[in-house]
C-alpha cells in the first residue's frame, strides 16, 4: 500500500474544520457586505427586487454627503460619543481605582457594579424613560427633595442629548471599570512599591506611576467606548426615538430608520460604508496612540 | 518627623472616606434604578403615574405580571419562547463551530502566512457596524423565504458570535501545553481524535466563557432581531420595545416585562461572574 502523506491528510482535515465557520461567515458577513457594496453603487429598488437597478457610481455617496439630516446625525453622534466616552473613562477610572482588591467584599461590589452592562439596551432605555419622566419620574422627585427645580430630561431639545449620555453612562461605565480594574491589578508591583518606600503620597503614585502605565489600556477602553457609542441604537430607540425633533438622531438610529422604515436601501448602504471608513480612521489613530503610549511606558 | 507621619495617616484616612463615598454612590446609582423598576412592577394602576411618584406602594399586586401573559393582544409568551430557543441554538452552534475552527487556526500550517491573515480577517469581522449587514441580510432572507423565522435569526446570531468565540478559543488553545498533543500524535492520533479527546476537555473553561458571552449577546440583541422578525420570530427585546410604542404609559406591565428580562441576567451575573470577567478582559490586556 502506498504510504499516505500524513502532513497532507492532517492539513486537509484541519481545513475541513474551518468549513462550518466559513459557511456561516459567508452568509452573515461576506455576502451581505458584498451586496451592500453593490447596493451603494447602484439604484436598487425594493419594489421590483432590483430589476431596474443600474450602476450609478458614487452618486449615492454624494447624495448621502449632501443630506443635511445625515450630516446633522453625524454631528449628533460625535457629540454623544465624545461626551459619553469622556465621562465613562473618567468615572470608570475613579471607580476602578476604588474597587480593586481580592477581598470578598470588593468582588461582590464589582459584581453588582457590572450588572447594568448586561441588561438589554431596550430595557435600560425603558427604565430610564420612566425614571426621567418630567412629572411622574423619580428623578425629578428626588431633585425636588434637595431643592432643585425639575429638569426636562428627554422632553426638551437642549437636555435630550445629555440625558441620553447619562443613560449610556449608567449602561457602559461598568465595561470601562472592569477593563481598568484588570489593568490596575496587572500593573507591575515594583515601581509602586519603590515609590511607596520613597515616601510618595497616594496621589503622587497614581499620577506619576500608575497613570502612565495605565495609559495604553485606557486608550483601548476609549477605543471600545467611542466606537461602541457611535453604533448605539437600543436605548436611543426606547428613550427618545431620535427626538425631540432630531436632537438625538444619532447616526446609527438615523440609518436604522431610513433602512427599515423608509426602505432607502442604497442610501443606507452608502452611508454605512462611510461609517465604516470613519471607524477605521478612529481605530488606526487610537491604536497608533496606544502603541506610542506602550513604548513610553516600557522605557519610562 | 512625627508631624509628617500624622499627616500621612490623616491623608490615608481621608482617602478611605472618599473611597467609601465613591463605592456607596456607585452602588446606589446601579441599584436604585433597578429597585425602582421592580417597585413599579408591583404597583396598582392608579399609582403608576401619580405625581409625586409613589415610592412605597400602598398595596402590592402581581396583576401586572399576570396581565403580560394573559392579555390576548400580548405575545410576551411567544417572545420568551423564541428568545430561549434562539439563544440556546445560537450559543451551542457558535461555540461548537468556533471551537472547531479555532483549533484549525492554531494548528494549521500553510505557506505565506495564510493562517494568521485568515485568523485576523475572522477577528476583524467582529468589528464593523452591523447596520451595514442588516439591510442586505434582510433582503437575502426575504429572497430565501426565511423572513420572520427563528432560523434566520439563529444564523445571524451565530455569525455575530463567531469572531469573538474563535478568538477566545484560540487564546485558550495557545495556553495549553503542547506536549500532551505531541504524545498523542506519536501514538497515531489524528486531528479529530486529538481535538475531541484531549484538547476539548482541557479547553472546557474557555468554552464556558464563550458560551456565557454568546448567550448574553443573543438574549439582549435588538437591532438584527427586530429587522428580521415581524410576527412569528419576535424576541424578548422586541416585546419590550413594542410595549413602549403601543402602550406608552402602561408603566405597570412595562416594568414587569423589564423586571422579567433583568432578573435572569442578575442571577446569571452572580453565578458566573468569575468567568465573565475573564472573558471580558481577554483582549484588552497584553499578557
Amino acid at each position: 500500500m502506498a504510504k499516505r502523506n500524513p502532513f497532507l491528510s492532517e492539513t486537509i482535515l484541519l481545513l475541513l474544520f474551518l468549513v462550518p465557520l466559513l459557511l456561516v461567515l459567508a452568509t452573515t458577513d461576506l455576502y451581505p457586505l458584498a451586496f451592500s457594496t453593490y447596493l451603494s453603487t447602484t439604484s436598487w429598488s425594493l419594489i421590483d427586487r432590483g430589476a431596474s437597478a443600474h450602476w450609478v457610481g458614487l452618486s449615492n455617496f454624494q447624495n448621502v454627503l449632501r443630506d443635511t439630516i445625515f450630516l446633522d446625525s453625524f454631528r449628533t453622534s460625535l457629540k454623544f460619543s465624545l461626551g459619553a466616552t469622556a465621562a465613562e473613562l473618567i468615572l470608570g477610572l475613579i471607580i476602578a481605582y476604588m474597587v480593586v482588591g481580592e477581598s470578598k467584599t470588593m468582588r461582590v461590589v464589582r459584581t453588582i457594579l457590572l450588572i447594568p452592562m448586561f441588561i438589554p439596551g431596550v430595557v435600560v432605555g425603558t427604565m430610564w424613560r420612566m425614571m426621567l419622566n418630567v412629572n411622574a419620574g423619580i428623578a425629578n422627585y428626588l431633585l425636588s427633595k434637595v431643592g432643585i427645580p425639575p429638569l426636562s430630561w428627554f422632553s426638551a431639545p437642549g437636555t435630550a442629548l445629555p440625558s441620553t449620555i447619562l443613560v449610556d453612562i449608567w449602561y457602559s461605565t461598568p465595561f470601562v471599570m472592569i477593563i481598568l480594574v484588570a489593568g490596575i491589578t496587572t500593573l507591575p508591583a515594583n515601581p509602586v512599591r519603590a515609590a511607596m518606600v520613597d515616601g510618595a503620597s497616594r496621589w503622587q503614585i497614581f499620577r506619576y506611576i500608575m497613570l502612565p502605565l495605565l495609559a495604553p489600556i485606557i486608550t483601548v477602553a476609549a477605543l471600545f467606548r467611542f466606537i461602541g457609542s457611535f453604533f448605539v441604537l437600543d436605548h436611543i430607540y426606547t428613550t427618545t426615538y431620535g427626538g425631540p425633533g432630531f436632537m438625538t438622531n444619532v447616526m446609527s438610529f438615523h440609518l436604522y430608520r431610513q433602512g427599515l422604515s423608509h426602505f432607502k436601501l442604497s442610501y443606507v448602504a452608502a452611508a454605512s460604508w462611510l461609517m465604516i471608513g470613519f471607524s477605521l480612521i478612529v481605530i488606526v489613530v487610537l491604536t497608533a496612540i496606544r502603541r506610542l503610549l506602550e513604548r513610553s511606558a516600557a522605557t519610562g | 518627623m512625627q508631624r509628617a507621619y500624622i499627616r500621612a495617616q490623616m491623608g490615608e484616612g481621608l482617602f478611605t472616606f472618599f473611597r467609601a463615598v465613591v463605592i456607596i454612590l456607585s452602588l446606589l446609582f446601579v441599584i436604585v434604578p433597578l429597585v425602582w423598576l421592580f417597585i413599579n412592577s408591583i404597583k396598582m394602576p392608579l399609582e403608576w403615574l401619580s405625581i409625586p411618584p409613589v415610592i412605597i406602594p400602598s398595596k402590592i399586586t402581581f396583576e401586572n405580571y399576570i396581565q403580560l401573559f394573559t392579555n390576548p393582544y400580548s405575545d410576551v409568551l411567544l417572545c420568551l419562547k423564541n428568545s430561549i430557543i434562539i439563544t440556546l441554538a445560537a450559543t451551542t452552534l457558535s461555540v461548537l463551530i468556533g471551537s472547531l475552527a479555532a483549533y484549525s487556526l492554531t494548528h494549521l500550517q500553510l505557506p505565506f502566512k495564510i493562517v494568521p491573515v485568515l485568523a485576523g480577517m475572522v477577528l476583524l469581522l467582529g468589528f464593523y457596524p452591523k447596520i451595514t449587514a442588516v439591510i442586505p441580510y434582510f433582503v437575502i432572507m426575504r429572497n430565501l423565504g426565511l423572513m420572520d423565522t427563528q432560523i434566520a435569526i439563529i444564523i445571524a446570531f451565530v455569525g455575530l458570535n463567531l469572531p469573538r468565540t474563535v478568538w477566545l478559543m484560540m487564546t485558550f488553545y495557545e495556553e495549553l501545553p503542547k506536549e500532551i498533543e505531541q504524545s498523542a500524535m506519536l501514538d497515531g492520533c489524528g486531528p479529530w481524535g486529538r481535538f475531541y479527546k484531549i484538547v476539548l476537555p482541557l479547553a472546557a473553561p474557555g468554552m464556558a466563557v464563550a458560551a456565557i458571552l454568546s448567550a448574553l449577546l443573543c438574549w439582549i440583541e435588538f437591532m438584527i432581531a427586530s429587522s428580521l422578525a415581524i410576527v412569528n420570530a419576535k424576541t424578548l427585546p422586541i416585546a419590550v420595545s413594542a410595549y413602549l410604542q403601543d402602550k406608552g404609559m402602561h408603566w405597570g406591565p412595562m416594568s414587569a416585562l423589564g423586571t422579567l428580562t433583568v432578573v435572569p441576567v442578575i442571577f446569571f451575573c452572580i453565578f458566573v461572574q468569575k468567568y465573565l470577567v475573564r472573558g471580558l478582559t481577554f483582549g484588552a490586556i497584553k499578557e
